[in-house]
């Protein structure tokens, strides 16, 4: 698969969605925007990529807002990179996003599975 | 920028750099583990991670922070957007410095002259100039000294009010005589300014009308004439050869008491005890003080007039026969006295100040527009930033920054250009016989005036387009790619708004300009009844410089002999007045015979003149005889009036023979010449009367028709003189065409500036019909392509063209024209021999207009008329 079908594929993200998909990432243990990024990826297989300009604003956001906070560290493979770690706070919050994406899910879904559907190409 | 960095924000920006470096450096690792080469891994590393500053400014908009980091973020955000368009930043600014300083110019010269009426004096606000009698535009002293007094003592409404005369004097006693401009004042002149020496002491109550020959000098005159002497307080000085003693020195600064006209010294009203007469009369020579008052705090001015009506009532009541004619009392604040410069500035620059507004509205519409094309090709820009998370708030405070950010260059600009502009006022005045000190000022209130213009202005480019563009939706513009890019019906609507505003600016700019060029070459034009060519005046100080009567009669016998003499001399004469040098004499006057309407003002010009005067002028005498040399101090008084007041006071009758009462005395009428302008061309005829100079003269200025160019002659006719006496002071030698250009200085300054407006006006308004006309035909260049290519033929494509544009200006001339017809009605008092709604000049204002119009549209359309269909079509 190259760059352009990666592009293509990719999904946009629903405003509000990146936040919690980074509190949701930060849930297995302290990571780096890179790592976020990776982790994303792979888990969603390939179909979600956030772009980077999206990404760190948001780490700052969540950062300011007290749901992460940050630190310095050595990755495994010696590079110093800043490191976020999920707060009591921010759990609390991925909880709450958590139930609201739930309801979201399960609204769109019994609409979309009542109502016939109309053209499609 | 340095300037807004302080040390968290710096720590925060520098790990941010770091941890974007870190994210690249295992992007970069990882792709060379899966075998890419480091030079590829980087590239592509780099290219995932998209536009890093916008990453870093996005993301320092999350921080937060202090407004001062924020704003400190989105200046350097504008700053680099404008680096970015240095044509666009070079232009805009240019524009608006030169609009800002057309306003700020404007003002300084009202903040010189109107808002600094009398420099030095305390609260200025609460002083009020005294007339008495018809109101006008350039009135004589209107008080003599006991009414003063009697006003001063009886008011229950000021604090205080002083009186004043001025003259010119001649400083005697030095190595050169010199020439100096004196007053006469009341003792508590400078108490009621507000006034504290910086040596010695101001005059005493008791001194006022007493002859104690005591002087206060002027902080100038005290430096250069006496060397700045630290113990001048005590020592004797010369003035007209009569030795005073200097009491005090005014502060540095202080001119006295009347608007745009510098006092050197001071001295009580009759120091020598020579003017008992004029002290203790209140009619004829005795009127000739001007007075000024101090409000008490919370009194207007409505209410102070009335109190001093009925003083002056009572007045009129105990001395009828002193105060025939009109006595009522009206005050005017010092910003528009008609005693000194203000009456005539106050007429001018407030509507001069009004049209640099107009054209800094035009220039803000057209550097608008500007912004406006620019900000609808950064729109896809714009929409990333707000996908990104920025808030239309953030996005709209912004490019407003933008707007700021060039209209505070542009204010310093201004600032800059001001401080030389504001020193040319005093260009316009041509050298004549006043102390003028018009000028304008570069104070704290001229630099508030450039900031608010320029925040105004500023706000105005940017905030404008700003809130149209930040409408646009996000997405919608990342879809659509270039090809929509122009911009959406509101954009077009919003454009198409600027240009018809500019043209609607410009327009009434062109007319009022057109009328003030006109009025200015009727003046030129007009014929003032009287022959200005080929006359020279000199000015001889023989009252001011300590002779006796008896000795000037007789140098001004042997002044006259001499100069008549003279080579190129083809008359010579003596008067002690000059028409159309804004000056004039004036006083009450009684023809027997003749009963005043209620109210009406008796006052008359004067002038004294010597044989031959009519005869230099070619000013004719209708009825009656010139003077003769047998009109002198032995024989009965006599006069000429001109046909006003012949018509005025003996309608019907002849007036040879009738007589008039001034001063006490009896003049009998020799004769009528024809009317000629005093003061102004477009003035209203006034009654003036010709005394003879060797009855009742009083300043002597020698008066030349000479054959050749009157240049030439002068060093000849001040030989002349300075042979008889050379101690005599001679100044003020010019030709007469170089004085009377005073009258028309003011019609000067209006042209010029309304001039140089409305050529900004012009350019701005063709320029920015040109700009947008361009700027949507680009955008439509790849419909035009498609009309072609289905057949359109090159005459329809720019029909087209031209048609969009002249729709445009064809509704701005229309709103220009309905705002133009209303605005003329203000310059109306201001022109001469044309009608403020002129057809000649509004038609040829249009044409022009419209013309230009034409011009900047055709170019767009002819250069899409010569597109290659197929090129157009492939252009998106």
């Amino acid at each position: 698969m190259n760059e352009k079908d990666q592009y293509k594929n990719r999904i946009e993200l629903l405003q509000g969605t990146l936040d919690m998909l980074i509190l949701q990432t930060l849930q297995w243990g302290p990571q780096h925007g890179y790592g976020i990024v990776q982790a994303l990826r792979l888990q969603s297989g390939d179909v979600l990529q956030v772009e980077t300009g999206s990404l760190y604003p948001a780490l700052h956001r969540l950062e300011r807002q007290s749901w992460v906070q940050s630190e310095w560290k050595q990755s495994e493979s010696k590079q110093k990179a800043r490191y976020y770690r999920i707060t009591a706070k921010g759990k609390k919050q991925l909880a709450t996003d958590l139930g609201r994406w739930e309801r979201i899910v399960e609204a769109i879904g019994s609409v979309m599975y009542v109502k016939p559907k109309e053209s499609e190409s | 920028m340095k300037w807004f960095s302080n040390f968290g924000f710096q720590r925060r920006n520098r790990e941010l750099q770091e941890e974007i470096d870190a994210h690249l450096q295992m992007a970069i690792a990882d792709r060379v583990a899966r075998g890419e080469t480091a030079e590829a891994a980087r590239q592509a590393a780099v290219r995932e991670f998209g536009n890093i500053p916008l990453v870093q400014d996005v993301t320092r908009q999350m921080w937060g922070g202090g407004w001062f980091e924020q704003i400190g973020r989105d200046v350097r955000y504008a700053l680099r957007q404008l680096r970015k368009s240095p044509g666009f930043t070079i232009t805009a600014t240019a524009m608006l410095a030169v609009a800002i300083c057309a306003n700020s110019t404007v003002f300084s010269w009202i903040d010189g002259t109107m808002l600094r009426p009398i420099p030095g004096a305390r609260d200025t606000d609460d002083l009020v100039s005294l007339q008495r009698g018809e109101r006008n535009f350039s009135p004589t002293p209107p008080f003599s000294y006991l009414d003063y007094r009697d006003l001063r003592e009886q008011n229950h409404t000021f604090t205080g009010i002083l009186a004043y005369h001025h003259d010119w004097i001649t400083l005697t006693g030095g190595a050169l005589p010199e020439r100096a401009y004196i007053a006469n004042v009341s003792a508590n002149y400078f108490d009621v300014l507000g006034i504290k020496p910086v040596l010695g002491r101001f005059f005493l109550p008791e001194e006022e009308s007493r002859p104690v020959p005591n002087v206060v000098l002027g902080y100038s005159l005290w430096k250069t004439r006496y060397a700045a002497d630290p113990a001048i307080v005590g020592k004797s000085i010369e003035i007209a050869r009569h030795p005073v003693t200097v009491i005090g020195v005014a502060p540095e600064g202080v001119v006295g008491a009347m608007p745009g006209i510098r006092e050197d010294l001071w001295v009580t009203l009759d120091p020598l005890g020579t003017d008992v007469w004029r002290m203790t009369h209140r009619s004829g020579g005795a009127v000739w003080l001007n007075v000024i008052g101090r409000l008490r705090p919370g009194v207007s001015r409505g209410q102070a007039a009335q109190d001093l009506d009925t003083v002056m009532h009572n007045i009129v009541a105990a001395f009828p026969d002193d105060h025939l004619g009109d006595n009522r009392i009206t005050l005017d604040p010092m910003w528009r006295s008609p005693f000194g410069a203000n009456g005539y500035m106050a007429a001018t620059l407030p509507i001069l100040l009004a049209f640099a507004a107009v054209v800094l509205l035009l220039t803000s519409a057209n550097v608008a527009t500007l912004t406006l094309v620019r900000f609808v090709s950064r729109r896809r820009e714009l929409a990333i930033r707000q996908s990104l998370g920025a808030n239309r708030i953030q996005l709209v405070r912004q490019m407003v920054l933008e707007g700021v950010v060039l209209s505070i260059v542009a204010g310093a600009v201004a600032l800059v250009l001001t401080s030389w502009t504001s020193k040319t006022f005093a260009w316009f005045f041509p050298a004549n016989s006043n102390p003028l000190i018009l000028n304008g000022s570069m104070d704290h209130k001229v630099v508030i005036g450039i900031a608010v213009s320029s925040l105004l202005a500023g706000m105005l480019c940017g905030a404008l387009p700003a809130w149209r563009s930040a409408h646009a939706p996000a997405i919608e513009v990342l879809k659509a790619e270039s090809a929509s890019i122009s911009g959406g019906s509101r954009n077009r609507k919003l454009l198409s708004g600027l240009v018809v505003a500019q043209i609607a600016l410009s327009l009434p700019l062109l007319v009022c300009s057109g009328l003030f060029l006109r009025t200015l070459r009727n003046l030129a034009g007009a014929n003032p009844g009287f022959e200005q060519d080929h006359i020279l005046t000199a000015s001889v100080g023989l009252n001011i410089a300590g002779y006796s009567h008896d000795e000037e009669q007789v140098i001004r016998h042997k002044i006259l002999d001499r100069v008549s003499a003279l080579p190129g001399v083809k008359v010579a004469s003596l008067t002690d007045w000059i028409p159309m040098t804004l000056g004039h004499k004036g006083d009450d006057a009684y023809p027997e015979g003749y009963v005043p309407h209620p109210h009406e003002s008796l006052q008359v010009y004067h002038a004294e003149v010597a044989p031959r005067y009519f005869e230099s002028l070619h000013i004719p005498i209708l009825e009656g005889r010139e003077f003769t040399p047998d009109d002198d101090e032995k024989a009965p008084r006599v006069l000429i009036v001109d046909q006003t007041a012949a018509r005025r006071y003996w309608p019907g009758q002849d007036p040879l023979g009738k007589k008039l009462r001034i001063w006490g005395g009896l003049f009998t009428v020799v004769g009528v010449a024809r009317n000629s302008t005093h003061i102004f061309v477009n003035e209203s005829p006034e009654p003036i009367v010709y005394m003879s100079f060797f009855q009742v003269g009083y300043e002597t200025i020698v008066q030349v028709k000479t054959e050749g160019n009157p240049v030439d002659l002068a060093p000849a006719v001040e030989n002349a003189i300075h042979e008889i006496d050379t101690r005599l002071p001679v100044f003020d030698v010019r030709p007469m065409r170089e004085s009377t250009q005073m009258a028309s200085s003011f019609a000067v300054v209006q042209s010029a500036l309304a001039g140089m407006f409305a050529l900004i006006g012009l350019v701005l308004a063709v320029t920015g019909i040109y700009g947008v006309v361009a700027y949507r035909t680009q955008m439509r260049t790849h419909e035009i392509g498609v009309r072609m290519a289905l057949g359109a033929s090159r005459v329809d494509v720019l029909r087209l063209v031209l048609l969009q544009g002249l729709w445009l200006t064809g509704i701005g001339m229309a709103l220009g024209l309905a705002f133009a017809l209303g605005l003329t009605r203000f310059i109306a008092r201001l022109l001469y021999g044309i009608g403020a709604n002129d057809p000649v000049t509004i038609v040829s204002v249009v044409m022009l207009l419209g013309a230009m119009s034409l011009l900047a549209c055709y170019f767009p359309a002819h250069r899409a008329m010569r597109r290659n269909p197929v090129t157009a079509i492939r252009e998106l």
